[in-house]
C-alpha cells in the first residue's frame, strides 16, 4: 500500500478543517495518512522540504498546507477540499 | 535587480529597495537617501526604543492596511485568531511573521514572500476571483 502523508500546520485553519474529513476517510476506506505537522517539528518540515519539487508543482509553486502526498509516486494535492475529492485522490494512489 | 538598504541622512528613515525614494516620506527631504549595509540597517532599526508588536497591535495594523485596499480582514474571528497565533509563533520560532499555511523553504528571498501580509493579490486564490482570499484566508476580497 502506498505511503500517504498529510503535511499540516498547527495554526492553519484549512488544516484544522480537513482533519475530520481525513479521519472520516480513514474510517470509511481504510486509507491511512501519516500526519506530519511542519511548523513546530523540524523533522517533518525537512521531510516536506525534501519533496519541494513534487509538492510545489501541485501547490501554487510553494510548500502550502494542507498537502496530501504519496511518498512513493510523488503525486500530491493540496488545500481545503470536499470529502469526495480527497477520497478520489486517495483511492487512486 | 538586487534590493539594498538606504538611510535618509536627515531623519534616519530606512528604505529597502532597488533605488532610494527621491522624497523622504517622513521628513520630506529631497534626495536624502544614502546606501548603507544590511547590518547597519538592522542596527538602526533594532536599536530604538521600540517594543515588540503585540498580536492586538498587529491586528490593528492589518485592519488599517486593509481599510485602504479592496480587501478586508476575514470576518471569521476564530479563523483570524488562529492565524495570528500562528503568525506570532512563527515569528518567535523562525524569526519573521511567516504565513502559518505555507512552509518556509530556508531560502531567504523565497521565504520573504511568505511574510504576512504577503503579496497575495497575484495568487490564483485571489487574482480574478470574485470571492478571492489569500491562501491562509486572513484577507478576503471586499464585496
Amino acid at each position: 500500500m502506498a505511503t500517504l502523508l498529510m503535511f499540516h500546520g498547527r495554526e492553519c485553519p484549512h488544516c484544522k478543517k480537513m482533519m475530520p474529513i481525513v479521519d472520516r476517510l480513514e474510517q470509511e476506506t481504510g486509507v491511512r495518512f501519516e500526519k506530519r505537522e511542519v511548523w513546530h517539528d523540524e523533522t517533518n518540515a525537512d521531510l516536506m522540504r525534501s519533496n519541494r519539487a513534487a509538492l510545489s508543482s501541485k501547490c501554487g509553486g510553494q510548500l502550502r498546507v494542507p498537502a496530501f502526498f504519496n511518498a512513493d509516486t510523488k503525486d500530491a494535492v493540496c488545500g481545503e477540499m470536499e470529502y469526495e475529492k480527497l477520497k478520489d485522490w486517495a483511492l487512486k494512489q | 535587480m538586487k534590493k539594498r538598504y538606504w538611510r535618509c541622512f536627515v531623519c534616519n528613515d530606512i528604505h529597502y529597495g532597488v533605488a532610494p525614494p527621491e522624497l523622504c516620506p517622513t521628513c520630506k527631504a529631497l534626495n536624502a537617501y544614502v546606501e548603507i549595509s544590511a547590518d547597519e540597517a538592522r542596527r538602526i532599526l533594532g536599536g530604538g526604543p521600540g517594543v515588540a508588536m503585540t498580536p492586538a497591535e498587529f491586528r490593528e495594523a492589518i485592519e488599517r492596511f486593509a481599510a485602504v485596499n479592496e480587501f478586508r480582514v476575514n470576518p471569521d474571528a476564530e479563523k483570524v485568531a488562529m492565524l495570528i497565533e500562528g503568525i506570532f509563533a512563527n515569528e518567535a520560532n523562525h524569526g519573521l511573521k511567516y504565513c502559518p499555511c505555507r512552509l518556509r523553504t530556508k531560502e531567504w528571498d523565497e521565504d520573504l514572500k511568505l511574510v504576512c501580509p504577503c503579496n497575495f493579490t497575484i495568487h490564483e486564490t485571489y487574482k480574478g476571483v470574485e470571492d478571492g482570499e489569500c491562501w491562509c484566508g486572513l484577507f478576503v476580497r471586499r464585496k
